[in-house]
């Protein structure tokens, strides 16, 4: 018995076991044996015995896993059972109840005692959020109660969302915008204008008043190295699904497939929070601000705009003769009562 | 524009101190009785005031030649009094609009301008009196103008340098003219530069330097000149008795008309005849209100060569051709005997729609410039000016109410008509843009060598350097094309494609819809100065969404609820969002309710518009304050013989508190002509709007 479970813990562990699995692992004489030491194995909770397309099947659980649900009782073994086949997506604990027919304060004090052997583990849903959905300690939970990637616990990862999403802001800036350096465009000003102009009047004869007005254009200096970002001629706008399946294959986040529902919610947001702007229907580039100076506009940059006493404002004491947000904006006196 | 002119006791306190500051206390008197008590007959005024019946006669004439009240129409048998909100409010734009008029055209046609704005309504006549008295010099200061524009006529002479320097000017111009006009021609051609270096070569066209100042206007020519063509482009319009009707009795003369002769004198009670009625009755205003701007015959016929062909606008000269005919009227200039002319009876004033079309230019051009950058921003300019001659007001104020359906109809989806006079072209602009601007700046480089086919780009600079002032016509249209390109991409669409006529797209620019996204953008704007992005992000989430509960929001926004209640309080308190507690139970209970989140655009709009009457109302406030604490000081600057001599009679700390002085007031005032921009993009771009 101990041979076939050591064999069978050498495979990578989740492996399933079939019959013929077992078989080929010649531990047992007679297909009777066999039988007899999987059921040995299964009684002390060593296999865990499932079912794949109504054909029977094991899976190992570690010794001291086995160990753990040795010492369980009657009724808690029934309930984790129960949320044993719920598997991923979890069992809700009203939905237990009605399943095993145990009492409520049976039910709460079984499932604390499971927590505590560290056997189930309890989600908050995110699709119903007052439900306490309970399933194993090893399993990770479905995207359906834990939301998808971008939650953990039931609640948003806000360092997770912010590391992506810079992430994510730059391989969409990087493919909607280009950065230009200052001299870019090094030409020498030749007045060809003022050369076609001579001409002209040389044929002509006479001058034409717009064409001698070509006086040579003011070239601003450039600073090589002041570069500006700009958008990108003809670009491929990248989509949700574009931008899903670039991360997914930067692999960055671990173990966590991105869907394209998913990416388009996190770059939705980041329509919402300014840093993307949507150019049609399903398309995104990066917001780009040509001037680094941010005005808002002339209400909230003056001080009533942000005057916290705003409303108050008026005739009395508070006005703005007395205003002391005017006073420290202007740097003068304001009236004291 | 006069939507949401809601007579808040905010705004009748900004305009009754925009009316004491313009036309002074007496009036301002008046104004605020009127303000309080709404339409009045004479008779409750002087109730209500304390004042003398020769006082308020007084008042209400300098009120009523200013517009700022209305009175109801003449021959009704008691006149009622009225206050034009907007025209009152308008008295804060008036520095704007001679500035604009200045972009747009030129000092003269400011100056111009200005005086009709601080005369009121003027006879063309009485204009040119103004600019050009026929007497001497001496015998003008108690001139026998005696009438009722004979208070503003003496303003317009000391605040109008040209009644004193056309003196001085009017015998050089006789033989100058030519080089004046060649002159003319330069600088109109560079209005829109800005290098300060373009000065000098058009200063000094034909060699010898130009005696003649800019902005002084030459002849009386010249003036018909500059009012016909601000007329033209909706600047300046007749001005007519029915501007003084109220919008109330507007409606009812207009509604009396239609009644008597369209419905034999019956009001019709059928709802087809109904709605007859109120579509006659929408048509005749409109009218009334287009032939207020139309170029009267005898002005724009006096000119036989008018450029008023449509092309030719568009080189935005003052006088394309009238070299030849100015040369005659100069000669028997502005001393010989004035000849009266038909035009001088026509009475002109300034059209107050028309300042908020430009500024919505300004307000785009800017935001364009922010967010495409200047070289865009030039290209976005020169399309709105284009397109600005051709719109005398920003929004119809006045639309046809849509067709009733017939059963079974579908709802008329064709999208509206557009005068394709009203289309872009890559090539006008391309050859109507400001030629010292280098417009390949702002594109990517892969375009330019498309376009040129020269060389490559190789790290992202070009192997070979285009001057763009040397490209050919046919290059340039193609990188304004850039430009535009990403003008229309731009999440506001500040151009859309319109149609193509052979190979050139046309394109046009939808107002209202870029207006409607700019109040969403200066909402955000107010938001985000507040509460940083949580707030915006939060309200950008309830405008995409609609109604939202909490857990909602947080899916939207992907953050916790912890995190959003507090922005969710603080813009409930502002007024910026709603929240509405819906019970799923009998029992109202706070547990069992739904609580919802909404933001209603209008809302906010007025909301924000209200706020900053207020704030524009406390800055004027904080102006008479700060003025009044250096009254004495400003008084004794002011003294004849102190000024010019400001060194010699005031010690260094009166000085330096008079600079301060300055700087606070140019502070405070730059920051109530911001505000004022809010208030026009909150206002007076797009009317009322229906929010999801
Ligand atoms: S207290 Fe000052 S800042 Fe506040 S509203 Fe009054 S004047 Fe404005």
């Amino acid at each position: 018995m101990d041979l076939l479970y050591e064999k069978c813990a050498q495979r990578a562990a989740g492996t399933i076991f079939f019959q013929r699995d077992l078989q080929n692992m010649q531990v047992a004489e007679t297909l009777g044996e066999l039988t007899m030491l999987v059921g040995q194995l299964c009684a002390q909770h060593l296999l865990k015995l499932m079912t794949f397309d109504s054909e029977m099947c094991w899976k190992l659980r570690t010794r001291s896993e086995a160990d753990k649900l040795r010492r369980l009782n009657p009724d808690e073994r029934l309930l984790y059972h129960h949320i044993d086949q719920a598997q991923n997506e979890g069992i809700w604990s009203k939905a237990l109840r009605a399943r095993t027919n145990v009492t409520q304060q049976l039910l709460t004090k079984c499932l604390k005692s499971l927590e505590s052997k560290d056997l189930v583990q309890s989600v908050m849903s995110v699709k119903f959020p007052n439900r306490k959905m309970y399933l194993l300690k090893d399993l990770r939970p479905s995207e359906d109660i834990a939301g998808g990637p971008w939650q953990s616990e039931g609640d948003f990862d806000a360092a997770l969302i912010d590391t992506i999403s810079g992430v994510v802001a730059r391989y969409i800036e990087s493919e909607t915008c280009i950065k230009v350096p200052g001299n870019w465009n090094d030409y020498t000003p030749m007045d060809r204008a003022q050369a076609i102009a001579q001409k002209k009047a040389q044929v002509q004869g006479v001058r034409d008043i717009e064409d001698s007005l070509a006086v040579q254009p003011y070239k601003p200096p450039v600073d090589p190295t002041a570069v500006r970002v700009v958008h990108r001629n003809n670009p491929q706008y990248p989509t949700a699904g574009t931008v899903a399946s670039w991360l997914n294959a930067k692999e960055i986040l671990k173990d966590k497939h991105v869907r394209d529902d998913d990416m388009e919610q996190l770059l939705e947001m980041m329509v919402l929070d300014g840093r993307l702007e949507k150019i049609s229907g399903a398309t995104y580039r990066t917001v780009l601000m040509a001037s680094d100076t941010k005005t808002f506009n002339g209400f909230v940059d003056a001080p009533c705009g942000n005057c916290p006493v705003f409303d108050l404002c008026g005739e009395g004491a508070i006005s703005a003769r007395t205003c002391v947000y005017f006073g420290e904006w202007l740097a003068t006196e304001s009236e004291v009562i | 524009m006069s939507y949401v002119q809601r007579e808040t006791p905010i705004l009748a306190d900004l305009c009754t101190s925009l009316v004491e500051d313009h036309v002074g206390e007496l009036a301002a008197r008046i104004f605020s009785v009127l303000a309080r008590l709404g339409r009045q007959t004479l008779a409750a005024i002087a109730r209500a005031s304390y004042l003398s019946a020769r006082q308020i006669r007084n008042g209400l004439s300098v009120l009523l030649q200013h517009n700022l009240v209305f009175h109801s129409p003449v021959g009704a048998p008691l006149v009622h009094y009225e206050i034009d909100w907007h025209y009152s409010y308008a008295l804060v734009r008036q520095g704007s609009i001679a500035k604009f008029v200045e972009e747009r055209f030129d000092k003269r046609a400011s100056n111009v301008v200005a005086n009709l704005l601080s005369l009121g309504p003027t006879r063309i006549g009485d204009l040119k009196e103004a600019y050009f008295p026929a007497h001497d010099a001496d015998s003008d200061d108690e001139s026998d103008d005696g009438t009722a524009n004979g208070s503003p006529l003496k303003k317009a002479k000391t605040n109008g340098v040209n009644g004193i320097s056309t003196k001085t000017n009017g015998d050089v111009n006789g033989d100058s003219h030519t080089d004046h006009h060649a002159t003319n021609g330069a600088t109109e051609l560079g209005a829109q530069r800005k290098h300060p270096a373009d000065d000098i070569p058009a200063e000094h066209v034909n060699g010898e330097p130009v005696a003649q100042d800019e902005g002084v206007i030459a002849s009386e020519k010249q003036l018909l000149d500059i009012v016909q063509l601000l007329m033209r482009e909706g600047w300046l319009m007749e001005a007519d008795q029915t501007q003084f009707l109220s919008p109330g009795d507007l409606h009812a003369m207009v509604q009396e008309t239609v009644i008597e002769e369209e419905h034999h004198g019956i009001a019709p009670t059928g709802t087809k005849a109904k709605d007859d009625m109120v579509r006659s009755i929408l048509r005749r205003k409109r009218k009334i209100r287009d032939g207020w701007l139309t170029v009267p015959a005898t002005l724009s016929s006096r000119k036989r060569q008018a450029p008023d062909s449509g092309h030719d606008r568009s080189t935005k000269r003052l006088k394309t051709n009238g070299g030849n005919e100015w040369s005659a009227n100069t000669s028997n200039g502005a001393s010989s005997q004035r000849e009266t002319s038909p035009e001088d009876d026509i009475p002109i004033r300034v059209n107050p729609e028309k300042v908020a079309v430009a500024m919505r230019s300004a307000q785009l051009v800017h935001l364009v410039e922010q967010r495409l950058g200047l070289v865009t921003a030039q290209v976005y300019q020169t399309i709105l000016w284009q397109l600005e001659r051709d719109l005398p007001r920003c929004f119809e104020e006045w639309p046809d109410p849509p067709l009733p359906l017939k059963p079974g109809e579908e709802p008329n989806v064709e999208p509206p008509w557009v005068d394709p006079e009203s289309l872009i072209t890559a090539r006008d602009i391309a050859k109507n843009l400001d030629r010292h601007l280098d417009v390949c700046a702002g594109l990517d480089p892969h375009t330019i060598v498309k376009i040129t086919g020269k060389g490559h780009v190789r790290g992202n600079v070009l192997t070979e350097p285009v001057d763009p002032y040397g490209l050919s016509l046919d290059e340039k249209t193609r990188v304004v094309d850039a430009h535009i390109h990403l003008l229309s991409e731009d999440p506001f669409h500040f151009v859309s494609w319109h149609s193509r006529a052979g190979t050139i797209s046309r394109w046009r620019v939808e107002f209202d819809e870029i207006s409607k996204a700019l109040i969403q953008y200066e909402i955000e704007n107010t938001v985000l100065a507040r509460q940083k992005g949580l707030g915006v992000k939060l309200i950008r989430a309830l405008k995409k969404k609609g109604r939202l509960d909490e857990r909602g929001a947080c899916n939207a926004m992907m953050m916790s609820a912890n995190d959003i209640r507090g922005t969710i309080n603080d813009l409930t308190v502002q007024g910026m969002i709603q929240t509405q507690e819906v019970p799923k139970v009998d029992r109202r209970e706070a547990k069992h309710s739904l609580h919802l989140i909404w933001y209603d655009r209008q809302r906010a709009r007025e909301k924000l518009l209200h706020d900053t009457y207020k704030g524009m109302l406390r800055i004027i406030q904080r102006i008479a304050f700060e003025r009044e604490k250096v009254q004495v000081l400003i008084s004794k600057a002011e003294r004849s013989d102190v000024v010019g001599n400001e060194e010699k009679w005031l010690s260094q700390s009166d000085l330096d508190e008079l600079k301060k002085w300055r700087e606070v007031q140019e502070k405070l005032f730059l920051q109530l002509t911001r505000e004022d921009e809010l208030v026009a993009t909150l206002r007076d771009f797009i009317g009322p709007l229906v929010s999801a």
